[in-house]
């Protein structure tokens, strides 16, 4: 009877700290809960979902669960529900509408879930119940590109009386005006005495940017530079230019290169561009979310480099997938 | 006759069979697949399992009478975002500025009426012009969501207010705000259509339309107060989320005509009219989240979700075929 009482009780014993060890292992990794806007809509947000479960699987100390919203907002908002609801250690958001996740955002927040918006922001109004932005910087690429644009003048020996026109993103969009805004304040700074003569919107839309650039053409006679809010608008005005037979002096720049760009670069029709990794995004994202689980303290706007890239230095960056 | 009962029990109990072994199969998955150490039966869970399925099941529930009915309605996603878009622009409008909150009951109601005004649009149209029910919605789901667009652009529609939000967020008795809206439109519905004679006459109409008009049933008023009710219950499923969301992007509710119909074909209704009933349907809604939120409980990748409920649609098809067929033999001997 003892020996069998002593028995139980060792193999109790045993049980429990088997369990125990198994118990401090389940809870070993941090878990992240991720909600994306909409994977397969295009390659950037695709290639983005790739390189962020490589990301978490190169990392075993986190775990992560991998939701997409499909770009529909209610799904989104359930998702941020069953994360809360599964108690993850983070979540990050990449939104399908910069308002609707608000108050999804602020249940993680009161439920003391630090949350990661990526990519693009939500708005103003949510900023109180968000851990930390992880993203390209609008600005900066603005004022990067103006420096591109200032260097080329620099190097044909024009930056003294080159004139330029630009063409923005759709009017209303954070990203439409942060990159004219940062090209409009650095342009002056680096090259003062070339002229931005007009801005006209191309609504992100090539055809749109070619048509503006037709009336441009039109209105000016001396057009030395083209700046455009990204490069499907930029191609989309250098198209106009090439169809003028005007592309020839022309330093065609945009605020992120695209495929068409890095094509068109490649030709040496246009000049260059500011270069976005969904890679590096994806990364930079996964990586804000476990400094916050850490316990770093990181800024509200974390964002992550985007260098420029030119005819010059092309060489060195993969063709983009978007 | 014992096995057509049989039929008829498998073919009405087998959308909560589904549901249980939905829960089982994901329970103990969730086990072993799960990162949570949560129950995929927590409470909170399967609160929020109700709460989520409120803005299809409310649609659901009015696509029930309509599929009763033999017609079908492609329009509610657009709808659905109109009423939206009403709702929450008019929350901005000068001249409720004056209102304080009180612009809240204001804006349900316009965004209602919204749903209502384009529902009798549908009705109108299929009952003055005996066009098939199909072809008008499919084209006035191009036409509203043509409105959505010229509302605002590709701009969303915004405007959060925090009152409507905790409103929207609140818990009575545990469930939220939009499971006690499911509720009532369920228990209303169900209520219209097995006690009154309008939901008679709905049965009737879908099981034979000439009959129903022999039977001196006047079926065009019947089938366009049927679309203004769909049309209510659009907008309504759009004040309950947008209430708690503040925002709405011009694209909002596509597709929602399709898993609307999934849920109710899921929950027995017959697409050719006649049969159908708004429980089976409440269920086909809960067993279309429930997959949703196991497959992403279970760290299944989301679009592993489109497939399964496409096979199950399918095999559910298939099933009420076979089940039907098997019914008529019997007859025959």
């Amino acid at each position: 009877m003892t020996l069998r009482t002593v028995l139980t009780a060792t193999a109790a014993t045993a049980a429990l700290t088997v369990a125990g060890a198994a118990h401090a292992e389940a809870h070993g990794p941090m878990r992240i809960g991720i909600t994306q806007n909409n994977v397969g809509v295009d390659s950037y947000q695709t290639t983005y979902e790739k390189a962020f479960i490589a990301a978490a699987e190169a990392n075993d100390k986190v775990e992560v669960v991998v939701l997409d919203a499909g770009g529909d907002v209610a799904r989104q908002i359930a998702q941020m529900e069953d994360l809360i609801q599964q108690e993850v250690d983070a979540i990050i958001i990449w939104p399908t509408n910069g308002e609707a996740v608000i108050p999804a955002v602020r249940k993680a927040h009161s439920a003391g879930i630090p949350v990661v918006v990526t990519n693009s922001n939500i708005a103003e109004a949510g900023f109180d119940f968000v851990a930390t932005f992880s993203g390209p910087d609008n600005v900066t690429q603005g004022s990067r590109s103006a420096e591109i644009m200032c260097d080329r003048f620099k190097a044909l020996g024009i930056e003294n009386e080159a004139q330029v026109v630009q063409i923005s993103g759709q009017p209303g969009y954070t990203t439409a005006i942060e990159r004219q805004q940062g090209f409009d304040d650095r342009l002056p700074e680096v090259c003062p005495n070339v002229t931005l003569v007009e801005t006209q919107p191309g609504d992100w839309n090539r055809e749109k940017s070619q048509q503006v650039m037709e009336a441009f053409l039109v209105k000016y006679d001396n057009i030395d530079g083209v700046y455009a809010g990204d490069d499907n608008m930029g191609v989309g005005a250098l198209n106009a230019a090439l169809a003028a037979d005007r592309a020839e002096g022309i330093t065609f720049v945009g605020a992120t290169n695209f495929s068409v760009g890095y094509e068109a670069m490649e030709r040496g029709e246009y000049w260059g561009s500011i270069y976005q990794s969904p890679v590096d995004d994806a990364e930079a994202a996964l990586q804000s979310a476990i400094e916050l689980v850490s316990g770093t303290e990181l800024p509200f706007l974390n964002y992550f480099d985007t260098p420029k890239i030119t005819q010059d230095n092309m060489s060195e960056f993969t063709k983009p997938v978007f | 006759m014992e096995a057509g009962k049989l039929s008829k029990f498998l073919k009405n109990g087998a959308i909560w069979g589904f549901i249980l072994f939905e829960l089982i199969f994901f329970s103990v998955a969730g086990e072993f697949m799960s990162l949570s150490d949560k129950a995929f039966m927590d409470v909170d869970n399967m609160l929020l399992l109700l709460k989520q399925s409120a803005p299809i099941g409310i649609i659901a529930v009015g696509m029930t009478i309509i599929m009763i009915n033999g017609n079908i309605d492609l329009s509610v996603g657009a709808i659905f975002a109109l009423s939206a878009v009403i709702l929450l622009d008019s929350m901005t409008w000068p001249v409720f500025a004056d209102l304080g909150d009180w612009v809240i009951p204001v804006s349900w109601t316009l965004a209602l009426l919204t749903g209502v005004v384009l529902g009798a649009i549908n009705g109108l149209i299929v009952w003055k012009t005996g066009v098939d029910a199909f072809i008008v919605t499919l084209g006035s789901m191009l036409g509203f969501r043509g409105l959505v667009f010229m509302y605002n652009g590709e701009n969303p529609t915004s405007s959060l207010n925090w009152t409507l939000v905790d409103f929207a967020e609140a818990q009575f008795l545990g469930f939220h705000t939009a499971t006690w809206f499911l509720a009532v439109v369920t228990v209303v519905i169900w209520y219209v259509m097995t006690r009154t004679v309008h939901g008679r006459n709905a049965y009737a109409i879908g099981d034979n339309r000439e009959a129903a008009v022999n039977a001196g049933i006047k079926v065009g008023p019947h089938m366009l107060i049927n679309f203004m009710i769909i049309g209510f219950l659009a907008a309504l499923s759009a004040v309950v989320f947008y209430s708690e969301s503040g925002s709405v992007n011009p694209n909002d509710g596509q597709l929602y005509e399709l898993w609307v119909i999934t849920a109710v074909v899921l929950g027995g209704t017959k697409l050719t009219g006649g049969a159908g009933s708004i429980i089976s349907t409440l269920g086909g809604v809960l067993a279309i989240q429930l997959l949703r939120k196991g497959l992403g409980h279970i760290g299944a990748d989301t679009s592993t979700v489109n497939l399964v409920i496409g096979l199950i649609l399918i095999a559910v098809l298939f099933l009420d075929r076979q089940l039907n067929t098997r019914g008529k033999e019997e007859l025959k001997i």
